[in-house]
């Protein structure tokens, strides 16, 4: 995954809308290298779902001072910037659409594939589950539960699903942690397709 | 290079706005009057009028009995006034430093921009015909003074102050020397009727306030003394302009054109060392109309490619409401603000380091000119228990103003205590405690029920007392499917209000 240029992260229903954020804030704290991570949204995503909250990301593990978020008014406008992102290289873009108005086309995922691909960049697409897309993988996120001691929370966990995947095979599921310390997310139960996670996707 | 000033002299002000405005009758002599002393008296007169011996200052009875058809309006100064901007903004196409002299007349300091017109001359004779185009007596002479070429203006037989400007002024009578009646009156008792005299007359003589005014004015003219006018905008550190041949239409050509100016300012800026960090392209339509574009650069900036890069997103998406069927007719670029650039740090070993740096400030610039400077954002940090101002955005191209990370944020335990979004407005629920002061068991939110399973907390954020707001209680919950969310009660138990209960953001 970590070599790969765009990703589509989709909730599993609604109200796993801020596990998929917060799996492709971690996957992009992990990337993010000295330029940082450009985060374009859909304003109806930050409605939603709220808005981007400083001391929260910088405690996720993402540098407050390497992110720029953009609040665009349109989803034009939002896959625009997303682009313009990807052509800056190196930065880490995150681009999220909202679930209102028509899904996205094929179209639009192979433009964000060919900028990412062309400029050497990568792309986090989080939109609802739809049909058409470029990406080189899919995957459904849910939230999972804390499996802390009682009464705490622990660290962010989330129930992915590999739903497509243009290297290999899909369907595999994990659990994964969030490690800030680390920065890293780390499975929580060995399943059968360990190996294939650490293949594919390129986490410890 | 030395200063030229060019005063305009808008001697019909008044009866050419009304009779442009379609507001007089065609035909008539018209006079504007206002009230003096309990009398009408004459402000304003057209050409028909003063050919018929009418004058300013005669009370408007005697007009009337002179000339019986003569049309009559009343002054309307501030009207006045916004015709003498419009003509300002107008001239603005001639030179960025355009000064309101009011009641009737203009200021253009023409230093370096009179080659794009042919000559100081030239500049001149097209100011004037185009104003006499537009409707309006016009006389314009320049001069290296204000005060010199104000007089030129008014009372000169020549538009154009020679090499020696005493030479030029000395026929001239006291009143060119912009004096208050009371000021020309007391000189000529004093026999002083011409510039001339007054430049010979003893120094030491004029102890009288009205006296050493004229002195004053009499420096002014002749560049002894310095003249602090104030232009309708602050002028530029750096401009370019250009005007052309055939008006632009497309976008293509304003482009190039604009092009053609960021090479020109760039190379002003390359002579400073300096770059530009916000920039405003005027573009003035043969319709008499300046079109403004601005933009904004994170990080002073003169290459053109960048500028260009800036402007061509804002025009390409402004084009339809750029309005240009009539034409650009010339094209200003002002650089507003800008900023010494470090030379150490654009060379060597920190190139590199810049490298990534400036490709996001280029991308943030990109963003900003086309999205708008509010929708590009970097994080703000202020030392604050309100939540809601502890992290906020500011604009990216802002400079940035951020406190250090609180600490709240800073804290390097790996548990999160904020979260990772947050509502605009905390999002009101039903939620149902076991213990008082406890966390809920469950509570319905976006019409769903949900169960808590895990909840840490209290975190006691107290009121900000400036804006009176309650205490809350934030605690941190997870539901029966492992959603997080930041909840808080506002109130206590006890008090006559029952607690109220708020979703205010979302983890992960």
């Amino acid at each position: 995954m970590a070599g790969q240029p765009l990703h589509e992260l989709c909730p599993a229903g609604s109200g796993a809308e801020a596990a998929a954020l917060g799996f492709a804030l971690a996957i992009a704290a992990s990337w993010a290298g000295p330029p940082g991570v450009i985060w374009a949204g859909e304003e109806g995503v930050f409605a939603e779902d709220g808005a981007p909250y400083p001391p929260g990301l910088a405690q996720f593990g993402l540098a407050p001072e390497r992110l720029i978020v953009v609040r665009a008014g349109k989803r034009e406008e939002a896959l625009w910037a997303a682009e313009q992102g990807l052509a800056a290289r190196g930065a880490v873009v995150i681009c999220a659409l909202s679930a209102r108005g028509r899904p996205l086309d094929l179209k639009a995922t192979r433009r964000l594939l060919l900028f990412a691909e062309h400029n050497g960049a990568r792309c986090l697409l989080l939109r609802p589950l739809a049909e058409a897309s470029a990406a080189w993988t899919r995957w459904r996120v849910a939230p999972a539960s804390s499996e802390a001691q009682a009464r705490e929370l622990g660290a962010p966990a989330f129930a992915i699903e590999l739903l497509r995947n243009r290297a290999g095979p899909a369907g595999a599921r994990f659990t994964l942690e969030w490690n800030v310390n680390a920065r890293a997310l780390c499975e929580r139960v060995p399943e059968k397709h360990a190996p294939l996670l650490r293949q594919h996707a390129g986490l410890r | 290079m030395s200063t030229v000033w060019l005063a305009i002299f808008l001697p019909r002000l008044a009866t050419d706005r009304l009779i442009r405005s379609g507001r007089a009758h065609e035909g008539k002599p018209l006079a504007v009057y206002a009230k003096e002393a309990n009398a009408f008296v004459l402000k304003g007169l057209d050409a028909r009028a003063s050919a018929l011996g009418l004058r300013l200052a005669m009370s408007l009875a005697d007009a009337r009995a002179i000339q019986p058809d003569l049309e009559t309006a009343e002054a309307a100064p501030q009207e006045d006034a916004r015709t003498l901007d419009m003509i300002a903004a107008w001239c603005e196409r001639f030179t960025p430093v355009v000064a309101v002299d009011a009641p009737n007349g203009l200021f253009l300091d023409i230093t370096g921009c009179a080659h794009l017109f042919g000559g100081d001359e030239a500049l001149r004779a097209q100011v004037v015909a185009r104003l006499e185009a537009q409707g309006f007596a016009v006389r314009a002479a320049m001069a290296p003074t204000p005060g010199a070429a104000w007089a030129l203006s008014r009372y000169g037989k020549t538009v154009a102050a020679s090499e020696d400007i005493v030479s030029s002024l000395a026929a001239l009578p006291i009143e060119a020397l912009r004096l208050d009646e009371g000021a020309a009156l007391l000189l000529r008792r004093l026999g002083l009727k011409t510039i001339g005299q007054l430049i010979e007359a003893p120094r030491a003589s004029f102890t009288a306030r009205a006296g050493e005014r004229a002195m004053r004015r009499l420096d002014q003219a002749l560049g002894r003394a310095p003249e602090a006018l104030t232009p309708r905008r602050p002028p530029p550190p750096v401009f370019a302009l250009r005007r052309f041949l055939e008006p632009l239409f497309s976008v293509d050509t304003i482009l190039e054109a604009t092009k053609a100016l960021c090479g020109d300012a760039a190379a002003q800026l390359d002579r400073r060392g300096a770059g530009a960090r916000a920039c405003a392209l005027h573009l003035f339509g043969v319709d008499g109309r300046d079109r403004i574009v601005e933009i904004g650069v994170s990080r002073p900036e003169r290459d053109v490619k960048a500028l260009l890069r800036l402007f061509n997103e804002k025009l390409s998406r402004a084009a339809e409401n750029l309005d240009a069927e009539f034409g650009i007719e010339a094209a200003r670029l002002d650089v507003v603000r800008l900023e010494r650039t470090d030379e150490a740090a654009r060379t060597l070993v920190a190139e590199e380091a810049h490298a990534g740096a400036d490709k996001i400030a280029a991308l943030v610039d990109v963003l900003s000119a086309r999205l708008g400077a509010q929708r590009v954002l970097r994080a703000k940090f202020t030392s604050t228990h309100a939540p809601e101002r502890a992290g906020a955005w500011r604009a990216a191209l802002s400079p940035a103003d951020s406190d250090p990370l609180p600490g709240v944020s800073a804290q390097s335990d790996g548990v999160m205590r904020r979260p990772l979004t947050l509502f605009a407005r905390p999002q009101p629920i039903e939620a149902i405690a076991t213990v008082p002061d406890g966390p809920p068991i469950r509570f319905r939110w976006r019409r769903v029920l949900r169960e808590v399973v895990r909840a840490e907390g209290p975190e006691r954020i107290s009121g900000d007392w400036v804006r009176a707001s309650a205490t809350r209680d934030y605690y941190r919950v997870e539901d029966r499917d492992g959603r997080r969310y930041w909840l808080y009660r506002e109130g206590l138990y006890g008090e006559d209000d029952a607690p109220r209960w708020f979703v205010h953001g979302l983890f992960a």
